[in-house]
């Protein structure tokens, strides 16, 4: 069967595929074609969160997401961490709270402020930075110390 | 579980067209998907062939001649991130809050919501509450239908064969609240929701319940006892006792029938609390 191409931004990185199946999910492509473990897979139902990624700086869950469907879009990984500065601030904040424990949810955590921080502006008030947490679980439940990261990513402005 | 092939119509003729062509049986409508593919992945639907409409002009909000007429394909969250609709339409943004997640509602749409018609939907009793009406393109032209009549039951809609959802209209904003208890704030089902409005020029009140079967229902008999303004303390507990009997609760593994009797009264009174914090309410 011939496919169209897909051609997608992944982390400022221009990506054209010919191999993406209709209906391929974009947590599959990224792990399995462009070899970007970094976004998880947790529940795969969209209860979890740990798949987040943001899609023209929004978060979406790329396990109820369909590659196609975000055709010519950009997407932002956890990987983006060295060249995009709002996803550089949430992993320091994390990093400098010790905000993980296994680390499995992290990237979904991350993915979910960084997305919080270009919708609500750099100036995001605590309860916005927590209503973007709202979808994603932690297994461990290192709640505590997710919170503190969400505290430093506000005291320590942009 | 076999593929799907995906066809995505760039124009609302071609997109009728593609529907009324293909077998109702072997074809599903996407709009976010966020509830769809959850079908496909959990084996309760099997199509061949996904329609998506990401490619129709329906992103859109609109307040021509002061009637707020939402898009069917406009993500939930552009619709909760509007000031003007949060003002004047208080309880819609507090029911879009109310569904999945931030990452979900940038992706889920109050179309898809509504053709999906969940009995614990978070929008519909909201879209009751407000006298909502649903308007319909397909093969044999436009037609516009009230919510009550277009929900009618659990993932069954009144759509004909190829008909789309062109986009849902609010005739007047009311003042209003929507009000729920589940287990989870986000991603979760809740276990009973009131939803409340009144509506200012006929100065009567709706009340609209989810959590209950087969669909949420408009409860009238309980709305004729809050009166035509500011019901008083007596008027209220009335309501809430009557709310609390005609509801058609169930038991399932979320709630209990009777924890959902004893919720539904709850909810109810402080759902009208709020309305009358708010104001906009006559005496």
């Amino acid at each position: 069967m011939t496919r169209a191409i897909v051609r997608l931004t992944v982390n400022e990185h221009a990506v054209e595929r010919s191999d993406v199946p209709d209906d391929e999910r974009l947590l599959d492509t990224l792990r399995w074609r462009l070899a970007l473990k970094g976004t998880k897979e947790g529940c795969r139902t969209g209860d979890c969160g740990a798949c987040t990624v943001l899609v023209d700086g929004q978060s979406a869950l790329s396990c109820l997401t369909l590659t196609r469907e975000v055709e010519g879009r950009s997407i932002t990984t956890i990987e983006a961490g060295p060249t995009d500065a709002r996803v550089a601030r949430v992993r320091a904040a994390f990093e400098a709270a010790g905000a993980l424990q296994c680390g499995y949810c992290t990237p979904g955590f991350v993915m979910s402020l960084a997305g919080a921080l270009t919708e609500q502006g750099a100036s995001a008030s605590r309860a916005e930075l927590l209503e973007a947490l709202g979808g994603n679980l932690c297994r461990c439940t290192g709640y505590g110390a997710i919170l503190r990261a969400v505290d430093r990513l506000r005291v320590e402005g942009p | 579980m076999a593929p799907f092939e995906l066809v995505v119509p760039s124009s609302v003729e071609e997109a009728v067209a593609a529907l009324r062509a293909a077998d109702p049986a072997e074809t599903a409508v996407l709009a976010g998907g966020t509830d769809l593919l959850l079908d496909v992945d959990e084996h309760r639907i099997d199509p061949r062939r996904v329609v998506s409409l990401r490619r129709l002009p329906w992103r859109t909000l609109d307040w021509t001649g002061g009637v707020l007429t939402v898009g069917s394909t406009l993500p939930l969250r552009s619709l909760e991130m509007d000031p003007e609709v949060a003002r004047r339409y208080p309880a819609l943004v507090q029911a879009v809050g109310a569904v999945g997640s931030v990452a979900l509602r940038h992706r889920a749409t109050l179309g898809g919501n509504l053709v999906r018609s969940a009995p614990a939907s978070d929008l519909v009793p909201v879209l009751l509450a407000y006298d909502a009406v649903v308007d319909l393109v397909g093969p044999r032209g436009d037609r516009s239908v009230p919510v009550d009549r277009f929900i009618q039951a659990s993932r069954k809609v009144d759509l004909e064969r190829g008909e789309l959802v062109r986009s849902i209209r609010l005739p007047e904003p009311r003042p209003s609240a929507y009000l729920w208890q589940r287990v989870r704030p986000a991603n979760d089902i809740s276990q009973v929701a009131v939803a409340l409005a009144f509506a200012p020029h006929e100065r009567s009140w709706r009340v609209a319940v989810a959590g209950v079967a087969p669909r949420p229902t408009l409860l009238a008999d309980v709305a004729e006892h809050l009166g035509r303004g500011r019901p008083d303390e007596a008027a209220v507990a009335r309501a809430a006792r009557l709310a609390s009997e005609r509801s058609k609760f169930q038991t399932d593994r979320r709630a209990s029938e009777e924890y959902r009797r004893r919720l539904v009264a709850t909810l109810l009174r402080r759902a009208i609390g709020s309305v009358l914090r708010a104001g906009g309410v006559p005496p």
